[in-house]
């Protein structure tokens, strides 16, 4: 076997519903977390293809033994199978930055992957696991970090980052955030769509529709406190495609995860030293997909002037912020220390 | 910019050393804090504020989701916390919706409707970890997650859902009224062996172990009954069908917990299922069991526990526990549709 020189670097995101990957060559590709194997044989016929990734499998997922393979931002516990998806998953990823397994030879790839701030050790031995044979070497971090790292938000900073399985809190102090500095809520996109799903039906007793189309819904339309533009949506009565007036329900189960939320911002700002407490406060990045929610960033400043006011600001593009982060990270780690991360 | 440079080669340096730590199993290394004398002093205001608090529910709102409170850092939990819970006055006997044969015949039924018993509250806090956080906080956010998992398949009754006193004799008969079909109540463990950690699962039976007689007086304090009160009640229910019923739930439960625990901690033992004579599932005319889920008296452990995530992972165990129950001849499996195989919820 050849001996490696070649380095491609590259920043992963894994996320409950969709993961990223940013690459020191330039690629940055974004899939949906499914993996799915055809059920028999006459699917892997139709389907061509061993398994399917992403939107392909979403979109073949009757033909399918479709697993999302990540919750609350890690991998599932207990299924081989899942361990399996997220192996397939970070493969197709690095396929896509150009580390495909055929034509490995003579590539290092070094990556950074990003897990939920208060992932314990264990999430953390079950993700270096999944990529052993993937990567040569590997840096797990906290996401909100490595989205503040990212945007270099590095002192007096505070990272909301909303995905589908988790919310992310990390305050910034301009060193390796602690225990005390993060919070990891499992309140985030899913549990909206839980409960998006749970109010619709109970208004909607007689319409039929998956939670996929609710997902759809959530991401065309969600929004806290007002809006001019009821959120309307179609799905079948009777087998009758029918218009439904969703608003009072979006607006319900898009506030759903504010208690938590907002308690969880106000708790981690009285733990900031008293002089930064107002730097902290009006530096308050919120990203992530679920953090897109039309409102949201108003409201949390509302909620930041029971503590004095603050200022939040919305990343508008959230689907690379975290990757991003990652590849900065993975740009900026020492030759020599990389040595140290292969185990 | 070099202010910047200077903040993110620090940040590498310790990030590095972080997943070499993780590499090479070590656990993470204590950070310096800066400001620690403000720190210090926001914890003794946070511990005047909690004893001005006490019993309130804001006190257990900000305890609940982001992290533990410090609640009493002064007085960390020691062997006997469980036997200093406060006796409040003496329950009228009568006031105790007895317990009543169960008719095998009504069995099997699906489970539809499930009672999360919170264990302690208000004025009964429970035990304590080391750094002062209570078990009443704990089980009470234990108690919200189940039942937030839960109640996409089963109808859900708390007995608690705040900080607050709730008697043994309410929480059986509160069940009781609701029509449940089970009743799980969730404890957290002090056990006297402190690097002892493990789980452990009870359903209403006579017992000759003296620890457990010990423990189950501890729990039984609030109730007012004497323990001769009890052996006459008792008497009149170990014979019926509920306890097979309460021992299978036990059974099924404990294993969920332990299987999901171990994995996480393989230092986590499997203390097993156990019969003890407490008041709460006395009370109760339905399969009942009580959960001890975590060992509060393990700094392990209770490191573990202030997580959100690690609550979370418990209230997972139990509601698997739960559906597999539900699922094994007693319950209706189309209430679990999407739990096995194909992860994807529809």
């Amino acid at each position: 076997m050849s001996e490696k020189k070649e380095v491609l670097r590259v920043g992963i995101d894994l996320g409950t519903s969709r993961s990223s990957i940013s690459s020191s060559n330039g690629q940055r590709h974004v899939v949906e977390s499914y993996v799915g194997w055809p059920l028999d044989m006459v699917a892997r016929k139709v389907l061509k293809k061993n398994v399917l990734i992403g939107r392909e499998a979403l979109d073949n997922r009757s033909m399918l033994d479709l697993h999302r393979p990540l919750e609350q931002g890690l991998i599932k516990d207990g299924s081989e199978k899942d361990e399996a998806a997220v192996r397939e998953l970070l493969w197709h990823l690095l396929s896509l930055a150009g580390a495909d397994r055929e034509s490995r030879d003579g590539l290092k790839v070094h990556a950074v992957v990003g897990v939920p701030a208060e992932a314990l050790r264990i999430n953390k031995q079950q993700v270096r696991k999944a990529l052993q044979d993937a990567v040569d070497s590997l840096l797990i971090v906290s996401e909100p970090f490595a989205v503040a790292y990212g945007l270099e938000e590095l002192l007096h900073t505070m990272i909301i980052d909303i995905g589908a399985g988790t919310t992310d809190l990390c305050v910034m102090n301009g060193r390796l955030p602690t225990e005390e500095d993060q919070r990891t809520l499992t309140q985030a996109g899913d549990f909206i769509d839980d409960q998006l799903m749970r109010l619709t039906r109970e208004r909607y007793p007689e319409a039929r529709f998956s939670i996929h189309m609710v997902r759809a819904w959530k991401e065309e339309g969600s929004f806290v406190g007002s809006t001019k533009t009821p959120v309307v949506v179609t799905a079948p009565v009777n087998g009758k495609p029918t218009q439904l007036d969703i608003s009072r329900e979006m607006q319900q189960a898009c506030e759903s995860i504010l208690p938590s939320l907002v308690e969880s911002m106000l708790d981690l700002l009285t733990r900031v030293q008293p002089e930064y407490q107002e730097k902290v406060r009006n530096n308050v990045v919120l990203s992530g997909g679920t953090g897109l929610i039309r409102g949201l960033g108003q409201r949390l400043e509302a909620e930041l002037q029971a503590v004095g006011g603050g200022k939040v600001k919305v990343v508008k593009d959230p689907i690379f912020v975290g990757s991003d982060g990652g590849l900065s990270i993975a740009t900026d780690a020492p030759e020599g220390d990389w040595e140290k991360l292969t185990g | 910019m070099a202010k910047v440079d200077r903040i993110k080669r620090q940040l590498l340096r310790d990030l590095v050393q972080q997943n070499v730590d993780l590499i090479e199993g070590r656990r993470p290394r204590p950070k310096p804090r800066h400001g620690s004398l403000w720190l210090g002093l926001r914890l003794a205001a946070l511990a005047l504020v909690s004893l001005a608090l006490f019993g309130s529910s804001r006190l257990l709102s900000t305890l609940a989701e982001p992290g533990p409170a410090v609640a009493a850092a002064a007085h960390p939990g020691k062997k006997g916390a469980k036997p200093t819970l406060p006796a409040p006055a003496a329950t009228a006997f009568a006031g105790f919706a007895a317990p009543r044969p169960v008719d095998a015949a009504i069995f099997p039924l699906a489970v539809r409707k499930v009672v999360i018993d919170a264990g302690h509250g208000g004025t009964s806090v429970g035990t304590r970890t080391p750094q002062g956080v209570l078990e009443k906080a704990l089980t009470l956010d234990i108690a919200v997650r189940l039942k937030r998992l839960l109640e996409k398949d089963f109808q859900v009754v708390m007995t608690r859902e705040a900080d607050q006193d709730v008697s043994l004799e309410q929480r059986g008969t509160l069940a009781n009224r609701a029509g449940a079909d089970i009743f799980v109540s969730i404890h957290l463990n002090w056990i006297e062996n402190r690097r002892s950690r493990g789980v452990e699962t009870y359903y209403l039976g006579p017992t000759d172990d003296p620890y457990l007689t010990r423990l189950a007086a501890a729990e039984n304090r609030e109730s007012g009954y004497s323990m001769a009160d009890m052996r006459h009640l008792l008497d009149r229910i170990y014979a019926g069908v509920r306890q097979d019923k309460s021992r299978k739930l036990a059974e099924v439960v404990q294993g969920a917990l332990f299987h999901s625990m171990h994995k996480l901690s393989p230092e986590v033992a499997d203390r097993g299922v156990k019969a003890a004579p407490f008041i709460v599932l006395l009370a109760t005319e339905m399969p009942a069991i009580l959960a001890e889920v975590s060992s509060m008296s393990n700094e392990d452990e209770a490191q573990l526990l202030i997580k959100p995530l690690y609550r979370q992972y418990i209230a997972e165990a139990l509601a698997k526990g739960v559906r597999a129950y539900a699922q094994g001849g007693e319950g209706a499996p189309e209430m679990v549709a999407g739990e096995k195989g194909n992860p994807i919820h529809e």
